[in-house]
């Protein structure tokens, strides 16, 4: 599996084409995105994690950098989808950045 | 040479971007203004801007929307400073574009107007996408112009980086 992240609208979801050579159509049969909300509110971040393991590529937004948000469930949510990103990274064969449609390989 | 400098609030990006615009050995320097000072905030703002260039002989323009008209006297260094306060005021002001398309598309034609006009060119954009999308009305549409602008520009430019504590981390070419 291939993990892409990268702040919002950097052009993550374009280089997950350019990476598998498929139209923007095509992108759902073989990555999943905005992965990010997916975790809100999971019981179980592991097995998320190892669900979305099993697509060739798994994105999600980096939404931890600003203030720490005033609502606990706001809160509960950034928090879930930061270590949600740290269990695909563990998974990942290949972490890659997309900043602003520049990739940084990190792994 | 076209150097994209990207950075969040405070982060040096200013200074660091000055810095290029020093080095370069092409004259005039240019340095286009974007923030309306529209108030006391903002006046003081530009004031501690203003003292930073101070004595190092940059020649201020002032454009706060329709950056494609500006017309420069000679062909120097030019620093644009930012990309966020030229899409809010694209978005905002009155006598902006208006809408996200023909928003962007004024500063991407700005920019490439620039460069035909000088020797170097420094453009300072902010990085302000990694706090989430939870705002309220109209600032997803200001994100995902800025984000536009910069991923545009980012294609376009020689040299990209991102400042952090002052310090340019590149993502296309290298400092020096």
């Amino acid at each position: 599996m291939i993990f892409i992240t990268g702040p919002l609208y950097s052009g993550k979801r374009e280089y997950a084409c350019s990476l598998l050579g498929c139209s923007s159509e095509e992108l759902e049969r073989h990555a999943v995105w905005d992965v990010q909300e997916l975790a809100a509110g999971c019981a179980d971040l592991d097995a998320l994690a190892e669900e979305l393991a099993q697509h060739e590529v798994v994105i999600a937004t980096e939404v931890g950098g600003g203030v720490v948000p005033v609502d606990p469930d706001e809160r509960a949510a950034r928090e879930a989808a930061g270590r949600l990103g740290c269990l695909l990274a563990q998974r990942a064969e290949r972490v890659v950045r997309v900043f602003c449609s520049l990739p940084v390989v990190l792994k | 040479m076209f150097t994209l400098v990207i950075g969040g609030a405070a982060s040096g990006k200013s200074g660091y971007a000055e810095g290029l615009v020093l080095a370069s050995p092409h004259r005039p320097r240019y340095y286009i203004a974007t923030m309306e000072p529209l108030d006391g905030e903002a006046r003081r703002r530009v004031e501690k801007h203003r003292g930073m260039r101070a004595d190092k002989r940059f020649e201020t323009v002032e454009c706060y929307t329709n950056l494609a008209s500006v017309h420069l006297s000679g062909r120097g260094t030019v620093l644009l400073e930012c990309i966020g306060n030229l899409s809010a005021n694209e978005l905002y002001s009155p006598k902006g574009a208006g809408n996200r398309a023909d928003a962007a598309a004024a500063i991407v034609d700005g920019v490439e107007a620039l460069l035909s006009q000088c020797g170097d060119l420094v453009v300072v954009s902010n990085e302000v996408f990694t706090g989430g999308a939870d705002y309220a009305g109209g600032t997803e549409d200001y994100l995902r112009l800025v984000a536009e602008v910069n991923r545009t520009l980012a294609a376009r430019a020689d040299r990209v980086c991102e400042v952090v504590c002052g310090l340019p981390r590149f993502y296309r070419g290298a400092a020096g």
